[in-house]
């Protein structure tokens, strides 16, 4: 039943008599059901099975990462010229501003790897996998305020009621396991203070709601209302799902309501995940090599280092899509300061989880991408000195990277000018970003749709190209 | 099915089209109808190129306008009625090279072989153009002949039971009175009967008891609070601004105006004057005024660094839309940026429309609420300050004293409400690209021209578009209307698209059924519980929802009704039942935003404490307000409530007409453990061993009955009984255990129960709170 194709994908539902669409996280159930994804079913070859989304929440600033710009440094505090500003859009937090002087990063770069790729002093770490990477240079996107930022990104539409870039992979791909969730978000805590998240980025949109991202929460029960209450024991709740079971299959004899029957399964599944799910949680099986690899950071629960190594165990037990957000990069003030916290929260984990993959064998087919919503400008916002500065919002160029299945890895693409403030080489779009990560999972972005309010709905709406150089 | 081939010749087929079209029978002896089968092939594979968007169109061909087709062209006849060889759209459809063979080939949906042969047998039997159904004006049909003998036949069944006997099918039973009683009460009410409403029924045995029960429920104030969750879902009604902070706003008097005047009955037509234009009638009152709130109920933008401008147009084409949604059935939203692919909507219509929701001195950028706004007291404060008024005349100082200061409590307690208002006269032009800063041509306020025009006379304003919207002649609003109420009855509208009448929604499963009750709906003077006891005594709404063998086979979809469907309830009415039927059910109409439990940490998790409301994360309230009805639930956009989020709620971010109903571990997890249905099931173990009886097998049945509203079967008991005997066991055995699981919840337990006995109980209620049945309108 995993089919790209919606219209043979309506016929096999109607023809199969079961109230499919009305299953949520049937997929859960699919391997029950015999039917697994099969790769002849899709599009293309897949290069990738399975992805890892770590969304940088609030705009790194590119220029102090990644994209390396030594003549910002001969223009310390003069105003970024006319021309390169080229009358584009401000948000009204630095329009009002007399002066756009521009602000060097404080942080030092090298190059790194066989690849040279550039990487800033903050992410010693990353800079060590370099090797394992492809920095795309020239991504631009359309909005400048977080809010329609991020929810492009990801759901490749401004406004809300759109499924996300999970959601749509639940939907064309289905599900590998059936313990779990197919697709898996987690938010991490923060040292400064982040932007907030909303559920629409792991939402379903119009897609049928068990599609959605499944929270795997940092604190309390990692689901909700996983636990019991108090006073139940498992064998009592064992006790009354039997009873729920058998007096709910009384009612199935009579009348052979398919819903009847996948609410059974649904019973037995929750019974399951109250196992399933803690195990994800529970680490104490790691070996020595975990902690040196994801930091000692990871042992704490609602980390972005702890998410990353649940990422992985996620993974191999059978999540196709895990989504992790990390807040608190929207530094408009003390941006050295604070991104130099934001590195240390991440950097060590972020290259632990490649590393941690590419040795038990999973880098190959899995796809590990790593970005936020937009840039940040190379002129400062606020007071300018050679080691504090401020960034405003920047939709016209930013740095994203990728690793894993199908990617070039140890590759640059595209190219911005020398303030990083446009794009100077290949641009790559957001709508195309996505087209390329679907044609990793070996679907064409053009024939993933579905049907709603009268329209044939995509990922990458009516556009997006796949940017065949990001591929191996 | 044995059908004849029918002659046609092959000879210009292309190689490929012959084989697939050979694979396919042809039915020449089915009419091929237009407005049914042939136009949403051609809307799904040509209007894209072919249709209303100008700028896109190709050749200078459309094919969305009858002219167009039997206008003679230089190429030929696009058609020839009775001769496919000879039509052009059929010899380019069927075209051997690939380079002159549409759609091109780069589309990806292409026309399926049983699509092609569906429009060669239209052009055979004579392509008959028929205009979109939905748009065609609105008239009253003829009933079908009676000719399904075995019901008693109000004018909805004949409808439905001529379809039915069209396909061979026939209708269910009637269900039993129980059954009944339990699906009209959950219908109306959002709740289920109690035992005593039971009891009454069924010892009732009079012609119209059923009748009775219906007026009943129609007259209940919990009439208005269920049926309000599908408006507030249109509405897209929440607590929160919905931007970046996700700031709280103060709308519920709004909400409360909303219950109030469904139950008050108000006619349809007003209902949409008054939200849409209140502000603008004739000395308008404060509820009218208040009325007009559903236009702010959109998300606004906060966000530091936003341009005002540019989120003050999200807010108007928010408007746009869900009006074009909620009142046509039209999805106007892709003629902000170029003309409708599909529907007759073009880009100058759309700001047109825009243009009657521009006068308001809203501003673009702002936190929780914002002018214009207006302070009106609920109903039960008004009538107190109104006594007031009254008492304060003719009273001693100390009184007056102590009158002033209670006037003085009810003012202050009465919130803003943001409200609509045309007091800043702006031009409005069409955006390009839907940029807001990208201004085009000027235009003024009006309707698309696809459909009936403005009165001439009128003053253009959103006052003149309400009442055209309600206007008899409108083509959309009664027949979007009454489905949507046919869809709150049978979980699937006429229309199955609610939120669609357009070209590529779905066509009516009984169109003509569709239009009766639209036309009803107007010389009922738009009266909605009126229509709503038209459906729900009708003999279609009351039959058994056991489908027969053949219903299965052949509708499994139960498009054709023979039988009652059986739906899930929502996450409202799964809540609210529990609390009702376990006596914890606080009611009390309307008031603020209520915020029941929720699990620990669950805001500042996704959030974060980023503004001085969230500071200390989710405020969970204490004693009443944790067991109100769900309507009341604090509703925050970016994190909804998530007990109601499970079971399908929306987001409340956009207009939604239809909710899923899906069946996920998640919610099983939901009804096992959240601390709402433990306590509740405390409850109702409690009202088992109190009122049912002094055995256990009494109070079973009566736990078992207040849950389904049927006794229970003997394998059901028994099933039951052995439980209650291990749980008993568990917890007498372990009274630590007992302690806890009677502790969940902020209600006290009954403490002249024993603990483990009570215990005992509530896993047996715990699995009554889980059935099937329990969660579903049967």
């Amino acid at each position: 039943m995993i089919n790209l194709d919606p219209f043979t994908r309506r016929l096999f539902f109607r023809n199969s008599g079961i109230a499919l669409g009305s299953a949520a996280l049937a997929p859960l159930l699919r391997e029950q059901a015999g039917a697994t994804p099969a790769a002849s079913l899709l599009h293309f070859p897949p290069r990738a099975r399975r992805v890892i989304y770590l969304c940088q929440s609030g705009g790194p600033a590119q220029m102090d990462l990644f994209d390396y710009k030594p003549a910002l440094g001969k223009h310390f505090d003069r105003d970024l010229p006319d021309s390169v500003r080229n009358g584009q859009r401000l948000t009204t937090q630095t329009s009002g501003q007399n002066r756009f002087p521009v602000a060097p990063s404080a942080f030092k770069f090298k190059q790194h790897g066989q690849s040279g790729a550039w990487v800033s002093e903050l992410m010693p770490y990353t800079a060590g996998i370099a090797d394992r990477l492809c920095f795309v240079k020239s991504v631009h996107t359309d909005a400048i305020n977080h809010d329609p930022a991020i929810t492009f990104l990801q759901t490749g539409s401004e406004r809300p009621g759109r499924p996300s870039m999970g959601a749509w992979l639940s939907y064309g791909l289905g599900s590998l396991n059936q313990n779990l969730p197919t697709f898996v978000v987690m938010t991490s805590a923060t040292k400064t203070d982040g932007q907030p998240l909303y559920k629409r980025l792991w939402g379903s949109g119009f897609l049928p709601s068990r599609h959605q991202g499944v929270r795997l929460r940092g604190t309390g029960a990692p689901v909700l209302y996983l636990d019991n209450p108090p006073g139940v024991s498992r064998t009592t709740r064992r006790q009354i799902i039997d009873d729920v079971n058998a007096m709910n299959h009384l009612r199935l004899k009579e009348d052979e309501n398919p819903e009847l029957s996948t609410r059974i399964s649904q019973y037995e599944l929750a019974f399951r995940m109250q196992e399933s799910v803690p195990e994800i949680t529970e680490t104490g099986d790691e070996p020595a090599r975990t902690w040196k690899l994801y930091g000692e950071d990871a042992r704490h629960r609602g980390s972005y280092a702890a998410n990353c190594l649940q990422a992985r165990r996620l993974l191999e037990r059978g999540v196709r899509f895990v989504q992790l957000f990390h807040r608190g990069w929207d530094q408009h003030e003390n941006l050295p300061r604070d991104h130099q916290k934001q590195c240390q929260d991440t950097d060590q984990a972020t290259a632990g989880l490649i590393l941690d993959l590419e040795e038990r064998g999973m880098l190959d087919d899995t796809l590990v991408i790593w970005g936020g919503e937009f840039g940040r400008t190379a002129y400062c916002q606020g007071k300018l000195t050679r080691e504090n500065y401020g960034r405003d919002h920047h939709p016209r160029c930013f740095t994203m990277w990728f690793a894993g299945g199908g990617v070039a890895a140890g590759t640059t693409y595209g190219a911005t000018d020398d303030f990083s403030y446009n794009v100077a080489a290949n641009p790559v779009h957001i709508h195309d970003l996505n087209a390329t990560i679907l044609r990793l999972l070996g679907i064409d972005h053009l024939r993933l749709t579905h049907r709603f309010q009268g329209r044939n709905h995509r990922l990458t709406d009516v556009h997006g190209r796949v940017i065949n150089a990001l591929l191996a | 099915m044995a059908i004849p081939f029918a002659p046609l010749s092959l000879s210009s087929f292309a190689l490929a089209p012959i084989t697939v079209a050979l694979s396919v029978p042809v039915l020449a002896a089915k009419p091929v109808e237009f407005a049914r089968e042939i136009r949403p092939i051609l809307s799904d594979t040509c209007f894209k190129c072919h249709g209303v968007d100008a700028a896109k169109r190709k050749g200078g061909l459309r094919l969305d306008q009858k002219e167009e087709w039997f206008h003679p062209r230089k190429e030929g006849p696009l058609v020839v009625p009775g001769k496919p060889q000879e039509s052009l759209v059929f010899t380019r459809i069927t075209h051997s090279d690939p380079d002159d063979q549409m759609p091109p080939r780069e589309e990806v949906r292409q026309l399926t072989p049983l699509e092609i042969s569906k429009i060669r047998d239209w052009i055979l039997q004579g392509a008959n153009w028929q205009p979109h159904w939905s748009l065609v004006p609105l008239r009253r049909p003829a009933l079908p002949k009676n000719d399904n003998a075995s019901w008693t036949l109000g004018p909805i069944d004949r409808y439905i039971g001529q379809r039915m006997v069209e396909a061979g099918l026939q209708p269910a039973e009637t269900a039993d009175k129980a059954t009944l009683l339990r699906r009209v009460t959950l219908d109306l009410t959002g709740l289920p009967p109690t035992l005593k409403e039971l009891d009454t029924f069924l010892q009732d045995s009079s012609d119209h008891a059923y009748e009775r029960a219906v007026d009943r429920l129609l007259s209940s104030p919990r009439y208005g609070e269920h049926l309000a969750v599908d408006w507030l879902d249109l509405a897209r009604y929440a607590d929160t601004d919905g931007y970046q902070d996700d700031e709280p706003r103060t709308m519920w008097r709004w909400r409360e105006w909303l219950v109030n005047v469904l139950n008050d009955n108000m006619p349809f037509d007003q209902f949409t004057i008054e939200q849409l234009a209140g502000d603008l009638l004739p000395d308008a009152t404060p509820e009218q005024r208040l009325a007009t709130g559903f236009l702010r109920n959109n998300r606004v933008n906060g966000e530091g660094g936003s341009i005002a401008e540019e989120f003050r147009v999200e807010y108007i084409v928010d408007r746009v839309e869900t009006v074009s949604s909620v009142w046509m059935g039209l999805t106007t939203g892709c003629a902000r940026c170029h003309d409708h692919k599909y529907d007759p909507v073009s880009q100058d219509d759309f700001y047109s429309l825009f243009a009657f929701f521009n006068q308001t001195p809203e501003p673009g950028t702002y936190r929780r609420n914002a002018k214009p706004s207006l302070k009106v007291p609920t109903r039960p404060d008004q009538r107190r300050l109104e006594e007031i008024t009254r008492d304060l005349e003719q009273s001693d100082d100390s009184t007056r004293k102590k009158l002033e200061e209670e006037r003085k409590r009810l003012v202050d307690r009465t919130p803003e409400t943001m409200i609509m208002e045309d007091s800043q006269k702006r031009d409005t032009f069409i955006l390009e690209r839907g940029q807001y800063d990208q201004r085009g041509q000027k235009v003024t306020a009006g309707v698309p021209r696809s459909l009936p025009p403005l009165p001439g006379d009128a003053e253009i304003n959103r006052l003149s578009l309400a009442e055209w919207l309600v206007d008899p002649r409108h083509p959309l609003t009664a027949r979007v209307t009454v489905n949507r109420l046919w869809q709150h009855h049978f979980g699937v509208g006429l229309v199955k698209s609610s939120e669609d009448f357009g070209v590529q929604g779905d066509f009516p499963s009984h169109p003509d059924l569709l239009d009766w009750l639209a036309a009803e709906l107007i010389q009922l003077k738009w009266d909605i519980k009126a229509l709503q006891r038209l459906i729900v005594t009708s003999a279609t709404y009351r039959q058994s929802s056991q489908p027969s063998r053949v219903a299965l086979q052949i509708d499994p979809e139960n498009r054709l009704l023979s039988h009652a469907p059986r739906l899930r309830l929502s996450g409202e009415v799964i809540r609210d039942q529990a609390l009702f039927v376990s006596g914890l059910l606080v009611e009390r109409v309307g008031g603020p935003s209520v915020k029941p439990y929720q699990p620990a940490n669950l805001w500042n998790e996704i959030a974060g404490p980023t503004t001085s409301a969230y500071a200390k994360g989710y405020q969970q309230d204490t004693g009443d307000a944790l067991y109100r009805r769900s309507l009341y639930t604090f509703w925050r956009r970016a994190i909804p409530p998530p007990g109601l989020q499970i079971f399908d709620g929306p987001s409340r971010e956009v207009c939604i007409s239809r909710r899923e109903r899906t069946n996920t571990p998640l919610q099983a997890l939901a009804l096992l453990n959240d601390t709402i249905f433990i306590e509740a099931a405390r409850g109702l173990g409690t009202r088992m061993i109190r009122n049912g009886g002094e055995n256990d097998t009494a109070r079973i049945r009566h736990g078992f009955q207040l849950v389904t509203g049927r006794h229970p079967s003997p394998e059901e008991l028994t099933i039951l009984l052995r439980s209650l005997k291990i749980h008993q066991r568990t917890y007498a055995n372990n009274r630590d255990l007992a302690a806890e699981l009677i502790a969940v919840g902020e209600s006290e337990p009954d403490h002249n129960l024993t603990a483990s006995e009570l215990a005992a109980y509530t896993a047996i209620a715990n699995t009554l709170l889980n059935l099937d049945e329990t969660i579903t309108r049967p």
